[in-house]
Formats: structure tokens, C-alpha cells, sequence
């Protein structure tokens, strides 16, 4: 089960990393409408995050760096729930971003839900296996 | 807990170096000073010295344009795009006008991301232009 959950949230990461590399501009501009943050870092997180996502999903299949990928992940997974609800609460209409052009399709209840399905599925990654009585 | 934050920087590094290449590589495609070069904005009153030779596209959500636009504005908004679009190209649109877009300042960007969509996606040949202060800064100068 686990496995599964990790090869499904590992693809989906570099699937997300994948699209974004393509237009690093297009990304820079969802990050800048977030208005968190001025637009020359906007642009070099565009360039970084993905690539990131993608290493981090490579982990999670993989196996290698898997600990950490997960702890990268569920930092991230983390950091976007709570910059998408700052967002929202200060009455931004924003595309997440999350899967480039895509992500204009998915509203704020689809995004959040998602995000807590994610990351329900990296905290049955933390789980260790129970040991064998 | 060391092995965990070993990992995690050793990840963070990784994916440093093809991010670093990819600016490099990048780097005369990339505006790196500001998200809209400022030649694509137009004053409020440069707009209006184009008279009839303009045609105004309200960018902000439907509701907010049903409520009041600028005179003759049509609108093209993304949350319905295709139906929008193909009703502008149908009526309003002529390839000799100037287009200037607008959006209300607190969501200004949708002003952008529609003039690159007409630019981009549509592939009008007109010159596309947004309009500097939006919607608020025309109602400052009614």
C-alpha cells in the first residue's frame, strides 16, 4: 500500500515539476500573483521549485533519498496549504500553479482538497512498518 | 534524524544545479526586472486620445463588469474564455484597433494574463496594450 501511495504522489510531483520546467516564466507569474513575494525571487523559485519536485519524486519511487523526499514534500505540501489560504482569505482569486496551465481549471475547494489528500498519503509515508510480534 | 536532514540537502542541492543551468540558459528570455515590460502599459489619457480607434476589454470577473465598465468595454475574463473570446472575435474585434485591457487594481493581474492570452493564444495582430491603474484609475479621471 505504501509503495503504491509513494509511486502515485512521487509521479504526480515530478508530473508537476514536469510541466511547470517548460514555462518557468508562466510559473513566476502564478507565484507573483500570491503577492507574497517581490517578482525577481518569484522568478528564480520558478526556476528552482521544479526541479526540486521533480528530484523529490524521483526519491519517492525510487527509494533513494526517500526520507527525505517525503520531508521535502510534506514541507511543501505544508507551505501551499498555507500560502492558498492566506491567499484566499485576503481575497486573491489565484491559480495555484500547480500543474501550469492546468491548474486554472481547479478552484480553491479542488486545490485545498487535493493538498489534504496529498498529504494524508506522505503521512502514511512517515509511518514506519509496525514490527513483527 | 541526521540521515533524514542529509537527504534533504542533499536534494536541495541537486536540484540547484539543473535550475542554475536553466537560467543561464535562459537568461535573455526571462524579464527579470518586472513581469510586464513598461511599454505595455498605456495611460488613462493616451487611451482616450485613441478615441474611436480602440477597443476596451474588461478583464475582471463578470459580476464586477455587469455592475459598471468603461463605455463600449467588452468582456473577456478567464474564468470563460472560449465562449468570451469567440464572442468578441464575432462582434467587437477589428485587426486596425488598438486594444487596451483592464482589470480592477486589486486583482490586476488578469488584465495581463488576458493581453498575453489575446497575444499569445489568439494570435491578434493588434497592438494589445493594459491599462495603467485599471479600472480605478479611469473612474479617477471620468
Amino acid at each position: 500500500m505504501k509503495r503504491i501511495v509513494a509511486i502515485l504522489i512521487g509521479g504526480l510531483f515530478i508530473y508537476a515539476g514536469a510541466v511547470k520546467i517548460i514555462d518557468p516564466v508562466e510559473f513566476a507569474r502564478d507565484i507573483d500573483n500570491y503577492k507574497m513575494l517581490p517578482w525577481q525571487p518569484s522568478v528564480w523559485l520558478a526556476l528552482y521549485l521544479p526541479w526540486l519536485e521533480i528530484f523529490c519524486g524521483l526519491a519517492l519511487i525510487t527509494r533513494v533519498f526517500f526520507r527525505g523526499g517525503v520531508f521535502i514534500i510534506t514541507a511543501l505540501m505544508s507551505l501551499f496549504i498555507v500560502v492558498s489560504i492566506a491567499a484566499k482569505t485576503r481575497g486573491l482569486d489565484v491559480s495555484c500553479g500547480c500543474f501550469g496551465h492546468a491548474s486554472k481549471y481547479l478552484n480553491f475547494s479542488w486545490h485545498l482538497a487535493l493538498d489534504f489528500l496529498l498529504l494524508g498519503g506522505l503521512l502514511l509515508l512517515w509511518k514506519r512498518p509496525s514490527p513483527v510480534p | 534524524m541526521k540521515a533524514l536532514l542529509r537527504q534533504s540537502a542533499l536534494l536541495v542541492g541537486l536540484a540547484l544545479l539543473p535550475a542554475v543551468v536553466q537560467a543561464l540558459y535562459l537568461r535573455e528570455k526571462i524579464p527579470w526586472q518586472s513581469r510586464v515590460a513598461e511599454s505595455d502599459f498605456v495611460e488613462v489619457d493616451t487611451a482616450r486620445g485613441w478615441a474611436a480607434n480602440i477597443i476596451w476589454v474588461d478583464a475582471r470577473p463578470s459580476e464586477e463588469f455587469e455592475r459598471d465598465h468603461i463605455p463600449g468595454a467588452v468582456s473577456l475574463n478567464e474564468d470563460r474564455w472560449d465562449e468570451g473570446l469567440s464572442q468578441f472575435l464575432g462582434t467587437q474585434w477589428s485587426p486596425e484597433k488598438k486594444i487596451v485591457v483592464y482589470c480592477s487594481a486589486a486583482s490586476c493581474n488578469l488584465a495581463e494574463d488576458v493581453a498575453r492570452r489575446l497575444r499569445e493564444e489568439a494570435k491578434l495582430p493588434n497592438d494589445i496594450r493594459i491599462l495603467k491603474g485599471g479600472w480605478e484609475a479611469w473612474l479617477a479621471k471620468k
